[in-house]
């Protein structure tokens, strides 16, 4: 059981960086399919409904951000891996949690949202920003979670 | 229905729906002063190369990107039972059978006339298997294809309100409702008119929950200012009045109806509700061309044929 605290940390990196992709996934998918869908009928729309579909891809990022972090402060990028207590790993998968579980739900809303704002760019391409401007909202939780995740790997004593 | 699976669907219809006529198209249309001019009008909106606008070309390509078009097949119950009673009759004057069917449909027209001319009623499916049977038994032996109708018709309306309610589609069963709805008003009204019996009523009349089955055949017995003092008292109250004026006021009331209903699904970016809404677009498109079409060959005034415009999707 000495491993137990590297174990949990590198547990907590892995949660961040598959679930953010997962929902990310997800989202681009789902937006994938509705521009698609408005592609098909005209092409020229391919630019405006592109830059929507990235929106939801952000935090699969995020989670990558974090496991990189993480994985860096342990030492398991880079050389030796730090000699973490159980408790020390615990920390770092909490850590881990607010992107991985945030970064998981707002790409699925994310993706939807930006879904939707395709619907605008199909009907009216002038206010596409507009789209944009909502599905962006989303993001914001994710820049939070990102954020508290960050603010926590830093300031677990290793 | 609001499930993201119709995301692909919904993006495509509504980058579709740019090419649906608007209220100024119509009005040019109706002040084209040539039907080449009207026809050239149409084809530069909907832009070169595309193909003429039909209800069976847009089912098509509502099937097309819609993942489970089952979910819509209540739109063309419709159009099923039409050819039902277009069938039966064509059988018994020798006609060819399917001169007078209409398409998009649910079954396979050749089908259809097989099952009826071999009468292999079980060959179709259950929604319109017993009540060919029934009606084929009936015009048989009374020759009355009016009855035949009125059975095929009511038969029509319960079949897309219980098709409606099992789909669970909010938006399939209020359009079911309407539809039975505007048909059973028609029905009395039509049959206060010529006096029917109430055999032939209770054959003709669905019922519903806002219109009472019972009320409406004794309002019919009554005659048809019997039907419109019993509209009075329902929320049918303003189609009572129009169809008091004339029963075209009263047809695009009813159209009316369906597009305002149409138009509640506008604004949803997932679900099937928008290709329904598309389809009922596209259908009421097409009945103001043929109206200004119609219109125009007979020689009428800009005035009568902006008042028979049905409301417009877009």
């Amino acid at each position: 059981m000495s491993n137990m605290g590297i174990v949990l940390a590198i547990l907590g990196a892995a949660l961040a960086a598959l679930l953010a992709g997962i929902g990310s996934a997800k989202g681009v998918g789902l937006v994938g399919e509705a521009a698609a869908g408005v592609v098909s009928v005209d092409p020229s729309k391919f630019s405006k409904v592109l830059i929507l579909q990235l929106l939801p891809g952000t935090q699969g990022l995020y989670g990558l951000l974090t496991a990189i972090l993480m994985l860096s402060r342990i030492g398991v990028i880079g050389g030796t891996a730090a000699d973490l207590t159980t408790a020390q790993g615990w920390q770092f998968f909490i850590a881990a949690l607010p992107i991985a579980i945030v970064g998981l739900i707002s790409a699925i809303f994310q993706g939807r949202t930006a879904a939707a704002g395709v619907g605008i760019t199909a009907k009216k391409p002038e206010h596409n920003g507009k789209g944009i401007i909502m599905a962006a909202m989303v993001e914001t939780y994710a820049i939070l979670a990102l954020l508290v995740s960050i603010l926590l790997i830093y300031n677990i004593e290793v | 229905m609001s499930t993201t699976k119709y995301a692909n669907a919904v993006a495509a219809i509504k980058a579709m729906e740019n090419f649906l006529l608007t209220r100024n198209d119509l009005e040019q249309l109706i002040s084209a002063s040539t039907a080449e001019e009207m026809e050239s009008l149409i084809s530069a909106r909907r832009g070169s190369g595309s193909e003429e606008l039909t209800l069976e070309g847009v089912w098509e390509m509502i099937r097309g990107y819609a993942p489970d078009s089952d979910e819509l097949k209540v739109l063309l119950y419709k159009n099923d039972f039409h050819n039902l009673k277009a069938v039966l009759k064509s059988m018994l004057s020798g006609r060819e059978l399917l001169a007078s069917c209409i398409r998009p449909t649910n079954l396979d027209l050749d089908e259809l006339a097989k099952a009826l001319s071999t009468k292999e009623f079980e060959l179709l499916p259950d929604y319109i298997g017993p009540v060919a049977e029934q009606a084929y038994e009936l015009i048989t032996r009374t020759l009355d294809g009016q009855l035949a109708d009125s059975l095929i018709d009511c038969a029509c309306m319960k079949a897309m309100l219980r098709s409606a309610e099992e789909s669970g589609s909010e938006f399939m069963i209020r359009y079911a409702k309407l539809i039975t709805q505007c048909a059973d008003i028609k029905t009395a009204y039509r049959c206060g008119a010529m006096q029917k019996q109430r055999s032939f009523l209770e054959t003709a009349v669905c019922g519903s929950p806002e219109l009472d089955r019972e009320s409406l055949i004794r309002a019919a017995l009554g005659g048809p200012e019997s039907v419109l003092a019993y509209l009075e008292t329902t929320s049918y109250s303003d189609a009572g009045k129009l169809l008091g004026e004339s029963a075209a006021a009263f047809e695009k009331w009813c159209d009316d109806q369906v597009i305002e209903l149409a138009e509640s699904a506008r604004f949803q970016a997932f679900g099937a509700e928008p290709l329904a809404a598309y389809y009922l677009a596209a259908e009421a498109e097409l009945k103001n061309l043929r109206i200004i079409r119609v219109c125009r060959g007979s020689g009428a005034d800009r005035e009568t044929i902006t008042e028979r415009m049905r409301r417009l999707y877009v």
